[in-house]
């Protein structure tokens, strides 16, 4: 995929306050990038403002990256990416323990608690897709009405059969890797003769080993007996193309994106490494986006951080977004440029969006900007398998147990799923460096025991990551507050965070599951919550860490009306008619699924909406009583 | 291009010739292989990154264009031999136009044998025998089947013009049903062997085959009437004319120099294999023994080929890991050098070994 040569230096901060552009969308990642491309191919002139640093992409620069991560000591999802005090990433390095009433105001997240978050999000262009995991489950039809059915959560203003047409969409633009037969479950649905773009990858051997023990367990819940069974996951990876994709047109996976050509990322290697970076790009990450849509004439300005949304205290409509442009990341002096747009886009992930809007004294009448905020709740299991197990080969997840995604239980409690890692221990431990110093320091093991006793020590390991579903909550929320500013001048944001007994229960379930499980497998239970941890809750007497997925949501929800949320079934503001809130932050619940594939679903249904209203606003006038 | 193609010869139809001058082109992308990959492999690990994915990429490419011709020899019920003495490629390796492959490290003398293969036109000084990395490296050259098939020199692309044409009459002479009598199932698709730039076509008939040779061509050394071929993709010489000038082609670069930003080529990070390597080089029993692994695996290689050429087109799914694997026994040669004390390094020798 080629990214157009001198396409981030087409323009600059005074040209574009100059400029007055159709549309004007506050983030590089994937949702900005998608609209940025379905606008500029309606024919809209399109401006994407860009906090993070970004030259034009090319494998040089991606190399740069990779370094940086294989290099670096302490290997966290932001690891490849340099500190950039003008637009501050938080990282999971950053996070402590939280002393009731007393906030930790050190990191760029200001944190109240009373459950320490170890949110991350990555500020460069191409966004979280340029550290996220890549598997693209869709949302099930009962997580669209969980308020109705089950009395928990909020009923989103349409349903699965709505976004369905859209679900293909993202399917395409990400290219997803899965086979039909495998995703018919709890009720997912999909038209006769779809297929997915490229087929499923198949699943590990560790995934075919604990299918061995987990296939065919019964789970009994409420009186409702449940099989599980292992099950691929659609990824947003390349595989093998499909033929009968697309009424057989078939489809050409993309690769790795550069100003120049070159071969490489058309299919995955295995070679583990997905969060953060895949090494030869057969990933998805938003610059394969962004490259059409730079192809396609759209602007875009990096450095630019969005300062302020300005409005018209009458009418209400957005009437520039107000940015500063800085040139050295190490310096607080910046340029302050304006963006104006017929409509205004943002598109920079649920904090910062409600970040911006409340910095900006932006919220709407529902009072929700801010409230709501959701993220996953992970409580990972791991255990030592009796035998090689092959852990490290593959994708970081191919495979997982899907049967507790939903069902009447979630009356009760909360539904997951369970992720199988094949890069074993690692997001628990911190394996295998923290084997092999055990191994070395404690055991003082050298040469071929040193080897033997790491192969045996990490192929083996097993873990369980369960992904909890968190409904909205209110309480759970972004807020700002002058006194803390980031380097240059901007608000940073506010949490207050806390885990309900609803998702608690859940993690009770899962932790329970996860030993029967583990017996099943002859596998050593190896699990251990430590109340030190930053991420540790007690619920019903027991000992839980409970670790965030990084899948931020809620704090603009969509609804019906202006009282019960910020946003229309089309992501469009109701306080500012010309002003759209669309990724993470627009939807009402999470379900069990990771949200990207959702969030880049939502965009193809809002960019139609967009283009119909910008085409409506162009359109001649017909005048009443005039010779036509 | 029909420079030194002899004069026209009304060849009777025979299928047998077709079928040996395809299995002499399958040899002839096979023989492309070595001589590339030693090129790849002498990149030192973690430099000349974008150099190794530029001659990865042609790599990739001509073992597509090798699966393609196995796949017209079967079509016509022949039966592609890649493995034994008999088949598998010697080096120094000539061509039918005489040509001569050696298996160099990476290098400028390496980089005018890459424009050469894949251009013929291309006005190459000829690497002298006397030159210091080949003195005394070129003991005999092996002969490529198509050179001595042709009978005389000819380029390579006159060569896949008479196996188009031949196909095209014999098409004609016996019916199409007749000639492309070949088991549908031998034939090697995409959902085993994945090339970046183009895909396996299946070869059922005279559409597809002359659509398969064209494929090579196209995007090898033959149609040089277009940089790109019908995919977008540059053209192998291109490609190679990148590194040349250390430039990156700009869409709006014309044939000519390209003119966009640097590849940062860096012929001092190569290992300096020694020039044609052979296994008889390696006196020293460690040495020999790495050697003999990378042959191993080598063989292997090419044995799944075979099996994937002969009914069994799923034999190609682990030949992905072989391919890693070679690489890093590859590597082992060439990080050692040799004990004869002028800095050169040992290398992979791409020798067959029956017990492997």
């Amino acid at each position: 995929m080629i990214f157009p040569p001198g396409a981030t230096a087409l323009t600059d901060p005074d040209a574009v306050s100059e400029t007055l552009y159709d549309a004007v969308i506050i983030g590089g990642g994937i949702a900005g990038a998608i609209i940025a491309n379905q606008l500029s191919q309606a024919g809209q002139r399109v401006l994407i403002l860009e906090a993070g640093k970004g030259e034009d992409m090319n494998v040089a620069s991606y190399e740069d990256y990779l370094t940086n991560f294989y290099t670096a000591v302490s290997k966290d999802n932001q690891a490849p990416y340099p500190v950039n005090p003008n637009a501050a990433m938080p990282r999971s390095t950053d996070v402590r323990r939280i002393t009731p009433g007393q906030p930790d105001t050190s990191p760029y997240l200001v944190q109240n608690g009373p459950y320490a978050t170890d949110f991350t999000y990555t500020r460069v262009l191409g966004g979280t897709t340029m550290h996220w995991e890549a598997k693209t489950p869709r949302m099930l039809p009962e997580d669209f009405d969980t308020a109705s059915r089950y009395g928990h959560g909020l009923d989103w203003p349409f349903g699965y059969d709505d976004l369905e047409p859209y679900y293909q969409e993202a399917e395409r633009e990400i290219g997803v890797s899965a086979d039909v037969e495998d995703q018919t479950y709890l009720g997912l649905g999909y038209p006769p003769g779809y297929v997915f773009p490229m087929r499923g990858l198949p699943l590990s051997y560790l995934d075919q080993m604990v299918a061995r023990g987990v296939d065919g367990t019964e789970v009994d819940l409420d009186g409702q007996p449940v099989t599980l069974k292992v099950r691929p996951w659609p990824q947003g990876r390349n595989g093998i193309p499909n033929p009968d994709y697309d009424g057989g047109h078939g489809y050409t996976p993309v690769g790795a994106v550069s100003t120049h050509q070159v071969e490489e990322g058309g299919r995955c290697q295995g070679n583990n490494n997905c969060v953060p970076l895949c090494p030869v790009q057969a990933k998805y990450h938003a610059g394969k986006t962004l490259a059409k849509a730079v192809g396609n004439g759209v602007h875009l300005l990096t450095q630019a951080v969005a300062y302020r949304v300005h409005t018209n205290p009458v009418s209400g409509r957005v009437t520039h977004v107000e940015f500063r442009a800085y040139r050295d990341s190490s310096s607080a002096e910046y340029a302050t440029g304006t963006a104006r747009g017929r409509i205004f886009v943002l598109a920079a992930n649920a904090i910062e969006n409600a970040r911006l809007m409340l910095a900006s004294d932006l919220q709407s009448a529902s009072g929700l900007v801010g409230r709501n905020l959701m993220d996953h709740a992970y409580l990972l299991n791991w255990a030592l398998l009796p035998e090689v197990a092959g852990t490290g080969r593959g994708t970081n997840s191919t495979g997982g147990i899907t049967d507790l995604r939903g069902g009447p239980f979630r009356g009760r409690q909360a539904g997951f799923a369970i992720d199988i890692h094949n890069d074993g221990w690692g997001w628990a431990t911190g394996s295998p460096v923290s084997d092999l110093l055990h191994i070395v320091d404690a055991q003082n093991k050298f040469g071929p025991d040193l080897r033997r006793s790491l192969i045996d020590q990490v192929s083996r390991q097993l873990l369980l990551a369960f992904m909890i579903d968190v409904p909205p909550n209110p309480g759970n929320r972004v807020t700002v507050d002058p006194a803390y500013r980031d380097q240059l001048g901007n608000m940073r944001p506010v949490i207050s965070y806390s885990i309900s007994d609803y998702t608690m229960e859940g993690a009770a379930f899962a932790r329970r599951l996860a030993k029967r499980l583990f017996a099943r497998l002859g596998a050593e239970d190896c699990t251990a919550y430590s109340p030190a941890d930053y991420g540790y809750v007690s619920y019903g007497g027991q000992d839980y860490v409970i670790r965030g997925g990084n899948h931020l949501a809620g704090t603009h929800v969509m609804g019906t009306t202006p009282a019960n949320s910020v946003v229309d079934a089309a992501l469009r503001s109701w306080d500012h008619q010309n002003l759209y809130l669309v990724g993470g932050g627009a939807m009402p619940t999470i379900g069990t699924s990771n949200i990207t594939l959702t969030i880049a679903a939502l965009c193809f249904k809002s960019a139609g909406h967009m283009i119909e209203r910008l085409r409506a606003e162009q359109a001649p006038v017909v005048l009443s009583g005039s010779n036509q | 291009m029909n420079a030194t193609r002899p004069a026209e010869v009304k060849r009777p139809v025979n299928v047998k010739r077709l079928q040996d001058l395809l299995q002499a082109a399958v040899e002839l992308e096979l023989a492309t292989i070595p001589f590339y990959l030693c090129a790849l492999y002498s990149l030192r690990p973690g430099s000349n990154d974008e150099t190794g994915l530029i001659i990865r990429s042609v790599v990739v490419e001509e073992m597509l264009h090798m699966v393609l011709a196995a796949n017209v020899l079967n079509a016509i019920g022949g039966e592609p031999r890649v493995i034994g003495a008999a088949h598998v490629p010697r080096y120094p390796h000539e061509l039918p136009d005489g040509t001569v492959l050696d298996l160099l490290p990476f290098c400028p003398e390496g980089v005018e044998e890459f424009l050469k293969v894949e251009n013929p036109q291309y006005p190459h000084k000829a690497l002298d025998p006397g030159h210091p990395m080949v003195a005394g490296r070129r003991p005999k050259r092996h002969l490529a089947r198509a050179a001595s098939l042709m009978g005389a020199p000819t380029t390579i692309g006159a060569f896949y013009a008479e196996i188009t044409d031949g196909l095209k009459g014999a098409a004609a002479a016996l019916g199409e049903r007749a000639l492309f009598r070949g088991d549908p199932a031998r034939q090697v698709t995409s959902e085993y062997y994945y090339a970046g730039g183009g895909s396996p076509l299946p070869v059922t008939d005279l559409a597809s085959a002359t659509g398969a040779l064209t494929e090579i061509v196209d995007q090898g050394e033959g149609d040089l009437a277009s940089m790109y071929d019908e995919d977008g993709d540059l053209g192998h010489y291109y490609r190679f004319n990148q590194l040349k000038y250390d430039r990156t082609y700009l869409p709006s670069d014309d044939a000519g120099a390209p003119t966009g930003p640097q590849v940062g080529v860096d012929f001092g990070a190569v290992y300096p294999m020694i020039a044609n390597p052979r296994a008889d080089d390696y006196a020293d029993p460690e040495l020999r023994a790495a050697s003999d692994a990378v042959n191993r695996t080598w063989s292997r290689l090419l044995s799944d080929i075979e099996a994937a050429f002969n009914g069994r087109p799923e034999a190609l799914l682990p030949a992905v890991p072989a391919m890693f694997k070679l690489r890093d026994q590859a590597l082992v040669l060439l990080a050692n050098p040799l004990p004869r004390g002028d800095g050169r390094h040992a290398g992979p020798t791409f020798e067959w070994m029956a017990d492997h």
